[in-house]
Formats: C-alpha cells, sequence, structure tokens
C-alpha cells in the first residue's frame, strides 16, 4: 500500500516528508527574529493565525544559506502538539510511494547527517531523503 | 438625618442599573416582536418590560434626569394598556417601544459621558400617546376561560388568562399545586422562596395566589399559596417540587367563557397595579431568570482588572519567595519545610489566578441577545424575509474576547442576510422555504477554544464570479475561497459587494479572529448556504503597550514595564571601557542625577544597527535598580492581545508572548524585566 510524501529540495538535494504529518504549505515571505532562539530558527510566521516558529533548513543542515527567493516555501508539519514549519527552497511535488522502498541509510551517512536522515530511496532515477522530523524540530541537549 | 448627598454615586449607581434594564426591555421586545409576527400575545415579556421601565422611571426620577423619566413614562402607559388587554403588542407598538428603549439608551450615554441629557424627543412622546390611547378603545375582552374556584379565578387578569392560553395551545398542561408552609417545613427548608425555586426549574409559574384559612395542625399558619402552572413535567416533578402529592395537583381544564367572566375580566384591572407594585408579584416573574436566582453580582471590568494586577503582584512577590528559598538552600539551611510551604503557595496562587480569570467569563447567550436586534434591522433594510435562529448553549467566553468578537458576528450575519439569503421569488423558484434562515451556534471545542458558526440556508458563494472579481485563479478549495473574498482589495469593489463578494465583512472578521489566535473557517455548496465558523481563545491576555522600532524590527513592550520613555542625548552618553563586557557594550546615563545604565537594543539582539535621527531610551526599574534600554523610534501606544510563545524552539525568556499589531505578521512582546536581569546575570558571571 502506498502512502504520500510530499517532496522538497534543500540545496539540490531532494528531501521527503510523510504526507500525513504536513499541516499545509505556504510561501515563504519573510519571519519575525527571535532574539536568542537557536541560530537555524528563522523566527515566526503566522499561518491562518497562528504563531509558527520557522526552521530554516539549510542552517539545521549545517548547509551554507542560500537566497529565498519565489521559490522559498514553509513547510509546516505537526509533531504531537507542536507545529513547526520548515523552511525549505523549494516544494513542488507530493508522490506516492512504496513505503517500504524506503531503506535505512548507510552507517556513514547517519553519523554524517547528524540523523536528520532516517530513509533513503530512489523513484526515477532520484534519491529521495526521508526527515527525521521530529529529531530536526527538537534542539539537541548539548552538554 | 440630613448630610450633603453624592450624586455621583447615585449616577455611577443608576448607570449600572439602566444599563441592564435596558438589556432586559430589548430582550422582551424581541420576545414580543416574535410573539407579535406570530400573532400571539405575549403576557408575560410585557410585564418584564414593564417592570423594567417602572423601575428605571423611578431611578430616572430620583436622580432628576427629567427627560428618560418622560419617555419611560409613555412607553409604561403603552405596556399597562397591553397588560390590561391581553398581553398582545402590535408591532407598529413594539417599534416605537424600540424607539422609546434607543432614546433612553442615548441619554443614559451622555449621561455617563457626563454630557447634557438632551430632551425626550416630542416626535415619540406623541407617538407613545397615541398607541395608548387606540389600545384602550378597540381591545376586545380574551376568550377561553379556567376551572377554577371563584375567589382563584377573580384574582386573575386577562393577561394571566392569556397567558394560560397561549400555554396551553403551546401543548402544555396548566396545573394548580398548593403549598402550606409550616414550621416544621421551614426547617426542612422548605418555604414559599425555595418552592418558587423549584417549581420554575421545571414550569413557568403564572401566579402565586396567597389564600387565608383556618388554622389547622396541617395549616399552623392559616395561610397557603396556590401555585398557577404551566409545564410539560409529569405530575409527580411537580408534586415533588411543590412538596405535595400527585393527586392533589389539579388541572385547570378550559371551559367556554361566560358573560359573567368577561366583566370580572374588565373589572380585573386594579390587581395588575397591585401586583406589578408588589415585590411578590415581580419576584415571581424573576425567580426563572438564572442572573436573580444564582445572585448574581454585575461587576465593573475595572475592578475585576485591577484585582488581576494585585494578583500580579502577588506572583512577583511569589518570585522573590522562591529565590530566597534557593538562597537560603545554597548557605546550608534546611529549607525543606519552608519549600512545601512555598508550593503549596504557588497552588493556591494558581488556583486563585484560575478563579478570577472564571469571573471575566460571560455567557455567550448574553452576548447573543443583540443580534435579532441586528437581524431585525437587516430585515426592514433589506426587505427580504429571514429569521435568526441561536443555539448558544451554556458556552462561556472571557469578556475581553467576547467584546472583540461581537463585531465579526455582526458583520457575518450582515453578509448573510445581504449576500446570501435569496429574495422570497428566488427562493420559492429553487424549491426552498420563502424565509431564509440564519442560524447562529456555539459551542466550547475544548478547554481552550470555542467555536462558533454563523450559517445562512441562502445561495452559497460562487466561486468562478469570486475568482473573476479577484483576477486570480479559481480557488480549489473552501479555504482557498475563503482567502480571496478576505482580500481587502476584493471587498473595496462596489460591484464586488452587490453580487458575489461579501464586503469588507470577511476581511474584518479574519482580523479580529486572527488577532484573538483564533481562525476563521468557510463551507459553501453552490445553492444551500455557507457557513462561517470562527474558532477563537476562550481567554486572551490583553494589555496596554508601547510599540517601538529597533534595527528596522518592531517590538512592543507592556506600558506597566515602563517607568518612563527618555530622550537619549548620543553627545551625553558616557561608554566606560569594555574589555570584559561579552559583546554587549553598556553605557551609562544621567537621569535627573541618578546614574543609569544603558544597554541598545539593536546591539544586544545583534540586528543591524539602525540610524536613530532622535534615539529614545524605554527606562525600567526592578528592585530599585533603574535600567534603560536604547531604541530607534517610538511607534505609539495600543491595546494588544498577547499570545504565548510555548514551543521549546522559541521560548526565549526575553519574549513570552508575540501580537499581532494588525499586519498579520507576529511581534514580540519583550519583558524588559527579564532582559535587564539576564544582563545583570551574565555580568556577575563575568566578574565571578
Amino acid at each position: 500500500v502506498n502512502a504520500l510524501y510530499v517532496l522538497f529540495k534543500v540545496a539540490g538535494a531532494d528531501y521527503a516528508v510523510a504526507a500525513a504529518d504536513v499541516v499545509q504549505m505556504e510561501s515563504f515571505t519573510g519571519a519575525t527574529p527571535v532574539p536568542g532562539a537557536p541560530p537555524y530558527v528563522a523566527g515566526l510566521v503566522q499561518i491562518r493565525g497562528r504563531v509558527v516558529p520557522v526552521v530554516d533548513v539549510r542552517a539545521r543542515f549545517g548547509l551554507p544559506a542560500g537566497e529565498h527567493s519565489l521559490d522559498s516555501r514553509v513547510v509546516v508539519v505537526k509533531q504531537g502538539e507542536r507545529v513547526v514549519s520548515l523552511l525549505v527552497d523549494s516544494a513542488r511535488e507530493v508522490l506516492s510511494l512504496d513505503p517500504a522502498s524506503f531503506r535505512p541509510p548507510p552507517e556513514l551517512v547517519v553519523e554524517q547527517a547528524a540523523g536528520f536522515v532516517k530513509a533513503v530511496a530512489q523513484s526515477g532515477g532520484r534519491l529521495i531523503m526521508l526527515i527525521d522530523c521530529e529529531r530536526v524540530i527538537n534542539e539537541e541537549r548539548r552538554q | 438625618v440630613s448630610g450633603p448627598v453624592d450624586l455621583r454615586e447615585f449616577v455611577a449607581g443608576f448607570l449600572i442599573e439602566a444599563e441592564e434594564h435596558l438589556r432586559v426591555a430589548r430582550a422582551n421586545l424581541l420576545t414580543a416582536d416574535e410573539a407579535a409576527r406570530r400573532g400571539e400575545a405575549s403576557p408575560r415579556a410585557v410585564r418584564v418590560l414593564f417592570r423594567s421601565l417602572h423601575t428605571m422611571k423611578g431611578l430616572a426620577a430620583m436622580i432628576g434626569v427629567e427627560p428618560i423619566v418622560d419617555i419611560a413614562h409613555g412607553m409604561e402607559a403603552v405596556l399597562r394598556a397591553a397588560d390590561r388587554g391581553s398581553g398582545e403588542l402590535s408591532t407598529a407598538a413594539v417599534e416605537q417601544l424600540l424607539a422609546g428603549t434607543a432614546a433612553i439608551e442615548q441619554r443614559v450615554r451622555a449621561l455617563a459621558d457626563g454630557k447634557p441629557v438632551p430632551s425626550a424627543p416630542p416626535r415619540l412622546l406623541v407617538a407613545l400617546a397615541d398607541l395608548d390611547a387606540e389600545s384602550m378603545s378597540s381591545r376586545p375582552p380574551p376568550r377561553g376561560a379556567l376551572s377554577l374556584a371563584p375567589e382563584l379565578d377573580a384574582k386573575l387578569t386577562p393577561s394571566d388568562r392569556e397567558q394560560i392560553r397561549v400555554g396551553l395551545a403551546r401543548g402544555e398542561r396548566a396545573l394548580r399545586a398548593d403549598f402550606t408552609p409550616s414550621p416544621a417545613r421551614a426547617e426542612q427548608g422548605l418555604t414559599i422562596t425555595t418552592v418558587r425555586e423549584r417549581v420554575s426549574a421545571i414550569a413557568e409559574i403564572v401566579k402565586i395566589v396567597p389564600l387565608s384559612l383556618p388554622q389547622s395542625p396541617a395549616a399552623p399558619g392559616g395561610l397557603t399559596f396556590v401555585l398557577l402552572l404551566l409545564t410539560t413535567a409529569s405530575d409527580e416533578a411537580i408534586a415533588a417540587a411543590t412538596a405535595t402529592t400527585p393527586h392533589e395537583l389539579s388541572p385547570l381544564a378550559p371551559r367556554v367563557e361566560s358573560a359573567t367572566e368577561a366583566t370580572a375580566g374588565a373589572g380585573a384591572e386594579a390587581p395588575v397595579a397591585a401586583a406589578l407594585a408588589s415585590n411578590e408579584a415581580s419576584s415571581e416573574d424573576l425567580a426563572d431568570d438564572p442572573r436573580v436566582q444564582g445572585g448574581v453580582v454585575r461587576v465593573s471590568v475595572e475592578r475585576l482588572d485591577d484585582a488581576m494586577e494585585k494578583l500580579s503582584a502577588l506572583i512577583v512577590t511569589r518570585f522573590r519567595l522562591g529565590r530566597a528559598v534557593t538562597a537560603l538552600a545554597a548557605e546550608g539551611a534546611d529549607v525543606r519545610a519552608l519549600r512545601q510551604i512555598a508550593d503549596e503557595h504557588a497552588r493556591q496562587i494558581r488556583d486563585l489566578r484560575a478563579a478570577i480569570l472564571k469571573l471575566r467569563m460571560v455567557s455567550m447567550r448574553e452576548l447573543l441577545e443583540p443580534l435579532p436586534l441586528v437581524l431585525r434591522g437587516l430585515r426592514a433594510a433589506t426587505g427580504k424575509r429571514v429569521r435568526l435562529e441561536i443555539d448558544a448553549g451554556k458556552a462561556e467566553l472571557d469578556k475581553a474576547v467576547a467584546e472583540r468578537i461581537l463585531p465579526a458576528i455582526v458583520h457575518l450575519v450582515r453578509n448573510a442576510v445581504d449576500h446570501g439569503i435569496e429574495p422570497a421569488e428566488a427562493r420559492r423558484g429553487a424549491g426552498k422555504p420563502e424565509e431564509g434562515l440564519v442560524t447562529i451556534t456555539c459551542f466550547e471545542r475544548s478547554n481552550t477554544q470555542l467555536e462558533l458558526s454563523v450559517a445562512d440556508d441562502g445561495a452559497g458563494i460562487d466561486r468562478e464570479a469570486v475568482a473573476r472579481r479577484a483576477g486570480r485563479p479559481l480557488p480549489r478549495t473552501d479555504a482557498g475561497l475563503l482567502d480571496l473574498l478576505a482580500l481587502p482589495g476584493l471587498s473595496t469593489r462596489v460591484e464586488a459587494t452587490k453580487t458575489s463578494g461579501r464586503g469588507l465583512g470577511v476581511h474584518i472578521a479574519k482580523r479580529i479572529t486572527e488577532e484573538l489566535g483564533g481562525e476563521l473557517l468557510l463551507r459553501t455548496t453552490p445553492g444551500a448556504g455557507a457557513t462561517f465558523t470562527l474558532r477563537v481563545p476562550l481567554t486572551v491576555t490583553i494589555v496596554d503597550a508601547f510599540a517601538f522600532e529597533c534595527g528596522a524590527q518592531t517590538f512592543v513592550v507592556p506600558v506597566a514595564m515602563v517607568e518612563e520613555i527618555i530622550d537619549v542625548d548620543p553627545a551625553r552618553v558616557v561608554s566606560p571601557p569594555a574589555q570584559r563586557s561579552g559583546g554587549r557594550h553598556v553605557s551609562l546615563i544621567e537621569r535627573r542625577g541618578e546614574v543609569v545604565p544603558l544597554v541598545g537594543l539593536s546591539s544586544l539582539f545583534a540586528l543591524p544597527e539602525g540610524a536613530a535621527a532622535r534615539p529614545k531610551a524605554i527606562v525600567v526599574r526592578r528592585n530599585g535598580e533603574p535600567f534603560a534600554f536604547g531604541v530607534d523610534r517610538m511607534l505609539g501606544q495600543q491595546e494588544i492581545v498577547v499570545r504565548p510563545l510555548e514551543d521549546p524552539l522559541v521560548k526565549a525568556a526575553a519574549s513570552p508572548g508575540v501580537t499581532d499589531l494588525g499586519d498579520g505578521k507576529p511581534t514580540l512582546v519583550l519583558d524588559l524585566f527579564a532582559l535587564s536581569s539576564a544582563i545583570g546575570r551574565r555580568r556577575a558571571e563575568v566578574t565571578a
């Protein structure tokens, strides 16, 4: 049985998140910066009356900052009680995939990607990385 | 004993009472209007109206506001005549009485604003007098009578009879139940007052007639009360409520009225006036009004806010207590017992806070009371046939939220009638009832959220037409359609409001809900109608705040935190050496002989340094110590709705919440107290 995934691009790579976790997608017109928040938090946006923090996925993944364009999107995801949005370079596709086609990533990748990538699938000659939403939006305890 | 009387205090009391009486009057006029449209009488509403106006007249006379006395007097005469008749008010009479209520309200407002009170409009007084004269000449005696002992029958006024007739016609039963008070019963808590309360929960009390009896062990006081009731409850339930047995109840079966009763009816004017004057009668009708039954106190919002403010001070003290306990523990003292008390104390403060918040809740039913009046106006303005049904259940809402969403509801109802409901011919053609229906329903969706819907059974909203007007692609969902409808550009087009748009209403309703941290939803089916749903928080925190700009970003700070806003003369800012300040530069300024540390907010927040022509500083004081925050520009003062920032990613100490200043973007609410102590702490760490 296939499931739906929302695909998005960050620094040229394809990532996916389960469509069931996605509340909505909006174009990005700037966020209100929050002093004291982690550096990868772009700020706050208001979406349909709701105030949502924006995680800049480039910054989160340790990638160089990119220019925000008309393609930039915020993907609003729900994790339990929390609603957080992900700022990505673009998000255009919804893809139906067999969850079984996702394989655990090679050990080396897990380490390098700080656990942000949960699984990898191949589709139409592309590599699609399924992100671990929970990990992306939770600040790790740094000691 | 006579002394100087403070008239202002009387006036304040009058204003509060008048507001309540006006509210009651309006509600009952609408009931009478509904009844009139169905061709029914509304004796009960007429009486309550009469009493409200009568009281208001008396109060106004006491403080010498003649115009109100005059208007109330004219209205009272019309109502007295209606009561002597059968409690029937014509729509024309309702019209004039509504005008009278509005005229009184206007004068009450003038009084409240300390302005001169305009005299009573002569046209209105004449119209009221005409109505009175008309009803005197052409009121037929009511038909339909009851099987009652003659001594009781004589006590019934025509409007009592009409009330019973209407009740019977509605399918209720008319019953007589007797309650005989005694010391033994009083000991069990059974008095006429408690019986009245219990009965009014399950029946409509038409009248309570005290009858004297020969003294006996069963009736030691030589007195019994006859309760005449209308009810759909069982005999058992009524008997239980009146402390009797079912077979002691007797039905008041209708029988054909004879000529003698007609005269008895005509001669029954005096008892009405007497009943209206006596407390017994007035408490009888008010007994089932929950506001009276439960013992309700009306309190001004300022007093509640004041209590909340005092509580905030208590919470601050509580934090200090907590810190003192921690400090003691750090010195090695045994603070277990103390900590336990402090924890208990914190819990109690939380409970107290919840209790005060609860005091601010108003019932949605009460909030929505003006809506029928709005609909009445819309009906007259559009000539459309439409009725309004309200189901508010038991939902309650914080006063502050309630006041803010009421305009949104009014806009949505107006839209529904203006743009939703079709003219009668079109409805007939579509196979719908000619009379349109607008429904308002609301309920508490969760412990924190209220859901309110305004639905109409009109034509629905034409997506294509809206998209065309907006010059945008066809929305695929109702949510997309709502976004288009809410575009301010769309609503300002005149032709749009006539055909496909919904006027400015949707834009405003969306703004209001979103500023409150709620959302507006839409569901529409072509030909079947549209439903707008508001979801709003049950309570919000509203504070007075200063908005200011710093490093191209806008912030707000609660006025209560600010001691002063001062101009900063850059030439007079002293910069001490800053070798170990950790990036943040603390300067010094002098203010009235006091040395005040100054930190630029833009440097603190690492914002681009703005070139302010006339920089300002916001001065706060914590534990006696002043602290100044440099900002670029003050933008003004306004009331804001604070929404807490709860997500761990942004739960920064400096900003406990955000607000929407009306641009649809979050603006940070700064806690300058927390910021100043954070800077203090950081300094302490550096020196340590």
